[in-house]
C-alpha cells in the first residue's frame, strides 16, 4: 500500500507542512524550481535569512535551547524556501565551521526541533489526515527504510515489523524501549506517535551529521564563512581542549575511550556516564572539576548532571554510593577498549592503584 | 544450562555436569561396552530414524563418545556419510548445528553463518516442580550411593558430592507440555509465527526444544534473538506499561481514561488478573475492578502483578536461543541421559514420552543388577525392579543403565 501512496507524494505535497520537514527531497525541488544558488547567499536579499540561522546556531551552541519558529505570515511557496534555504545556510555555517563537537550539538539540537514538529502534527493528525501520514511515511521508508503502517481501526497507532524495529539502537539501549517493554501483536510492534518519532531521533540526528559531511567546502559563499569563523572563536574561547592528564598516571584504555568521544563532541551512552561518573569520583576530583568534563556532552543539562553525579557519590536521594564498574560489566556494555596494561586486573581502578603503588 | 541439547568445548571440563558418564571408564567397562553395542545396533537398523533436513552439507555435527571424547566441527557431504560414521563410532550423542554455515567445519568465527530457525529448550530442571523433589534420586560421587528424593548429604557417607539424577514422571511431563504451550501461545499472538511453523520435540529426558521456521527470522542477529527471549520471559517488564503509575504516596495507581493498545503482556496481564479493558481504555469499570481486587488482597500490587508475569512468562533458557552457533541433540537420535530417543511431537496434547519416545526394537530380554528398588513405566507397561539381579526388556535396561542405577550383567 506504501508503494502507491509514494507514487502520490510529489503531486500531493505543495502546501506549508513541508516548511517544517526541510531535508525531504521534495522540499528541495522547491528551490531548485527557483533556480537557487549558492553565491546568491552574498546578495543583500538573503541577509534575513542568515542572520535567522546564525541565531538559531548560537542558540544551539551557546545556550543549549531552540527557541526557533518558522515564519508563517507568508504565501507557502516562500514559506518553504525560505525554511529549505535557512537549512542549507545552517548546514554551510557548521561545515565551514568543522569542529566535529560543533557538528554534533548541532545535530542533536536540530534533530529535536523536526522531532518536536513530527510529534505535535502526528497528535493532531485525525484519522483523514492524509498530507502527514504521507510525509510520516515518506521519511520513514525513504530516510529509515522502515515501513510503518497505521492501524486504521484502533485509534492512533501506528506499527513496525518486529525485526524492524529492533534495527534501531535504541531497543537495546534504553530500558522503556527493549522490546519486552513494547506491545507486540501478530509479528508488530505497536507505537503511538509520540513513541514513533522518538523512536528515530537517532537516526534523524545521523541523517543531519551526514548531510552535513557530504556538503563540499569549497563553494561557501563569504559572508557564511565571515560569521562561520566569528561562531568558531567564541566556541574555542568557551571549550579549551581537554587537559592532557598529569604525567605518569595511567588512564585505562575504557575511560580514555570515554574521554575521546566527548572530545569529538559524541553524545555518551547512560552505561558510558556512568562508568566515566563512578571512575572520576574514585580519582577525587571536584564536582566543578567532572561538571567541566560532562559539559562538553551536546546535551549538557548543569543541573541534572550536577544532581546525577551528586547522587553517584551518594550524597544525594539513597545514600548507595556507586561503584566503579568492574571490567566485566563495561565489556558486556560494550566499553571495553582493552590493551596491554589490562593483562591481569578485574576493574579500571586497578590501574590507577597500580601506578600509584610505585 | 540446558539439561540436553548442547555442548560446547568448555563443558567437559565443567564440574563434570555435562560430561559423559564413562569418560574415566575402564576399557572394558560392561556398561559402556553394552550401550554401545545396543546404540550401534538401533543405527543400524534404524537410521531412517534420524531426521535431518536438506543442505545436511551445510550444518556443522557434533558427537560424544562412549569413551568421553568430543569431536566438533564436522561436516558429511550426504546421508550415507553420516550413516556410515554414526554406525561406526556408535556416539553416545549426536548434535548438529540449527545453523547453517557455508564453511562448516572451520572454526567458529571463520564458518561463514548463513541463518538458523529460531530455538526455543524448555528443561524440566528449571521448573523447580515439587513432585520432582520427591521422585529424583540423588548419586553420592563418592560412594555410589543412591538415595531417593532430593537431599543434602549423602545418606551413606554424608557427603555432599551429590550428583542429581532426574527420574521425570508423568507429572513433570505434564509441567512441561503446560510451558511449551504458553510458549506457543505467545509465539502465535505476539510475534505472529503461524502453528505449521512451530516444530516441537522432546528432548529425549526431561524437557523440550521448540524450533520455529520462519523465513522471516531466519537471518536475525544473536543479539536480536536475546530481545525475543527477554520478552517470552517477561525479563524487565515495567509494571508502567500497563498504564499503572505511581503516585506521590508510591502507590500503584491506574491512569483514568488512558488509551493502550490492549495486546501483548498488557492484555495477557490483565486478562489472568480478570481487569477489564474495554476499547483499549482504562476505564471507570476497570477502575473500580482494580481497586476491589486491592481491598481482596492484602498483598501489594507490585508483587500480585510480579506473580501474574511470573505465572505467564515462558521458563525458556535464553542462552540456547541467542547462541547462534550452538549444537543441538539431533531428532531421531538416542539421548545417552535416558536411552530414549529425541522425537518429534506430532501432537503435544496425545504425546507420552515413555511410550513415543522409546525406541524401536530392543524387545529381547537381558540381565541386569538394579542398585534400588524402583518402579519405571515404558512402552505403556510397568517394571518393578528389585535391588539385584532384574530380568528385563534391552529398552528398559537401556533405560536403567542410562540413568546408573542399574549394571548390565
Ligand atoms: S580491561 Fe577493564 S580497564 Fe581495560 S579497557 Fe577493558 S574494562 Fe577498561
Ligand atoms: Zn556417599
Ligand atoms: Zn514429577
Amino acid at each position: 500500500m506504501c508503494y502507491v501512496i509514494k507514487y502520490n507524494l510529489v503531486v500531493r505535497f505543495g502546501n506549508k507542512d513541508l516548511a517544517k520537514y526541510p531535508f525531504l527531497k521534495e522540499a528541495f525541488s522547491y528551490i531548485v524550481k527557483y533556480d537557487f544558488k549558492l553565491e546568491d547567499l552574498d546578495s543583500r536579499d538573503y541577509q534575513h535569512l542568515i542572520d535567522k540561522a546564525t541565531k538559531k546556531i548560537e542558540q544551539y551552541l551557546f545556550f543549549g535551547k531552540c527557541e526557533y519558529q518558522i515564519n508563517y505570515s507568508k504565501t507557502h511557496e516562500t514559506i518553504v524556501q525560505e525554511e529549505v534555504i535557512i537549512f542549507i545556510i545552517s548546514l554551510l555555517l557548521i561545515k565551514s565551521i568543522s569542529i566535529q563537537a560543533v557538528t554534533k550539538k548541532f545535530a542533536l539540537l536540530e534533530s529535536m526541533r523536526f522531532e518536536k514538529y513530527l510529534i505535535s502534527d502526528l497528535n493532531t493528525a485525525n484519522q483523514d489526515d492524509k498530507t502527514i501520514k504521507l510525509i510520516l511515511y515518506k521519511i520513514f521508508e525513504d530516510l529509515f527504510s522502515t515501513k510503518i503502517l497505521l492501524e486504521v481501526d484502533i485509534y492512533n497507532f501506528y506499527k513496525i515489523r518486529i525485526t524492524d524495529y529492533l534495527d534501531h539502537p535504541i531497543a537495546f539501549q534504553e530500558k522503556e524501549w527493549n522490546l519486552v517493554n513494547r506491545t507486540l501483536h501478530n509479528g508488530f510492534v505497536y507505537l503511538d506517535g509520540t513513541e514513533i518519532v522518538r523512536l528515530f531521533r537517532n537516526e534523524l540526528y545521523l541523517l543531519i551529521i551526514d548531510r552535513i559531511q557530504k556538503m563540499s567546502i569549497d563553494r561557501i559563499p563569504d559572508t557564511i564563512m565571515a560569521i562561520s569563523k566569528s561562531i568558531k572563536k567564541r566556541w574555542e574561547q568557551m571549550h579549551p581542549s581537554i587537559n592532557e592528564p598529569a604525567y605518569n598516571v595511567v588512564t585505562p584504555p575504557c575511560i580514555q575511550h570515554i574521554y575521546d568521544q566527548i572530545s569529538k563532541g559524541e553524545n555518551l551512552p547512560h552505561p558510558a556516564r556512568l562508568l566515566l561518573g563512578t571512575f572520576l569520583i574514585y580519582s577525587n576530583k571536584t564536582l566543578e572539576e567532572m561538571l567541566d568534563l560532562f559539559k562538553r556532552l551536546p546535551d549538557f543539562d548543569e543541573k541534572i548532571t550536577r544532581y546525577q553525579l551528586e547522587h553517584l557519590a551518594g550524597k544525594k536521594g539513597s545514600s548507595k554510593r556507586y561503584y566503579v564498574p568492574s571490567c566485566e560489566k563495561i565489556k558486556l556494555e560494550n566499553l571495553c577498549y582493552e590493551t596491554r596494561i589490562c593483562q591481569g586486573i578485574s576493574n579500571p581502578i586497578q590501574l590507577v592503584r597500580k601506578k600509584s603503588d610505585i | 544450562m540446558s539439561d540436553t541439547s548442547s555442548f560446547d568445548f568448555n563443558e567437559s571440563g565443567k564440574n563434570g555436569k555435562h560430561t559423559s558418564k564413562y569418560q574415566n571408564a575402564e576399557p572394558d567397562d560392561k556398561n559402556k561396552n553394552w550401550l554401545e553395542g545396543v546404540f550401534r545396533r538401533y543405527y543400524f537398523y534404524h537410521y531412517s530414524q534420524i531426521e535431518l533436513g536438506e543442505l545436511i552439507n551445510e550444518h556443522e555435527f557434533g558427537f560424544r563418545l562412549f569413551d568421553g571424547k568430543i569431536r566438533r566441527h564436522l561436516a558429511f557431504n550426504d546421508k550415507k556419510e553420516l550413516y556410515a560414521y554414526i554406525i561406526k563410532f556408535s556416539p553416545s550423542d549426536i548434535f548438529y548445528s540449527s545453523s547453517r554455515y557455508q564453511n562448516p567445519k572451520a572454526e567458529i568465527d571463520q564458518k561463514g553463518w548463513i541463518g538458523s530457525d529460531l530455538i526455543f529448550d524448555i528443561d524440566g530442571k528449571d521448573l523447580h516442580l515439587e513432585c520432582a523433589q520427591s521422585h529424583n534420586l540423588v548419586l553420592c560421587r563418592d560412594c555410589s550411593f543412591i538415595s531417593k528424593g532430593i537431599i543434602p548429604k549423602c545418606a551413606g557417607c554424608n557427603s555432599t558430592r551429590l550428583q542429581i539424577i532426574d527420574m521425570p514422571c508423568s507429572r513433570c511431563i505434564k509441567s512441561l507440555t503446560g510451558e511449551v504451550k504458553k510458549l506457543t501461545e505467545i509465539l502465535k499472538d505476539d510475534f505472529g509465527i503461524v502453528s505449521e511453523s512451530i516444530f516441537i520435540y522432546f528432548s529425549g529426558n526431561n524437557g523440550y526444544h521448540i524450533h520455529v521456521v520462519d523465513k522471516n527470522f531466519y537471518g536475525i542477529s544473536a543479539q536480536k534473538r536475546s530481545a525475543f527471549a527477554q520478552y517470552l520471559m517477561g525479563k524487565g517488564y515495567l509494571i508502567e506499561n500497563l498504564g499503572i503509575r505511581k503516585n506521590t504516596d508510591g502507590v500503584l495507581t491506574p491512569m483514568h481514561n488512558k488509551v493502550q493498545y490492549n495486546q501483548g503482556w498488557r492484555r495477557r496481564i490483565f486478562d489472568s488478573m480478570h481487569l477489564p479493558i474495554q476499547n483499549h481504555r482504562i476505564d471507570d469499570k476497570f477502575v473500580k475492578k482494580y481497586v476491589r481486587m486491592l481491598d481482596a488482597k492484602n498483598n501489594n500490587t507490585n508483587d500480585i502483578i510480579s506473580t501474574n508475569i511470573f505465572d505467564l512468562s515462558a521458563k525458556i533458557d535464553p542462552n540456547v536461543t541467542m547462541d547462534i552457533h550452538r549444537i543441538f541433540r539431533l531428532a531421531g537420535s538416542i539421548n545417552s541421559k535416558s536411552g530414549l530417543i529425541k522425537a518429534f511431537c506430532k501432537d503435544l496434547d496425545s504425546f507420552n514420552p515413555f511410550v513415543d519416545a522409546c525406541f524401536v526394537g530392543g524387545d529381547s530380554n537381558v540381565k541386569i543388577d538394579s542398585k534400588l528398588n524402583i518402579k519405571i513405566s515404558l512402552k505403556g507397561k510397568q517394571f518393578s525392579l528389585k535391588p539385584g539381579a532384574n530380568t528385563i526388556p534391552e529398552y528398559v535396561a537401556a533405560y536403567v543403565v542410562c540413568k546408573g542405577i542399574g549394571d548390565i550383567q
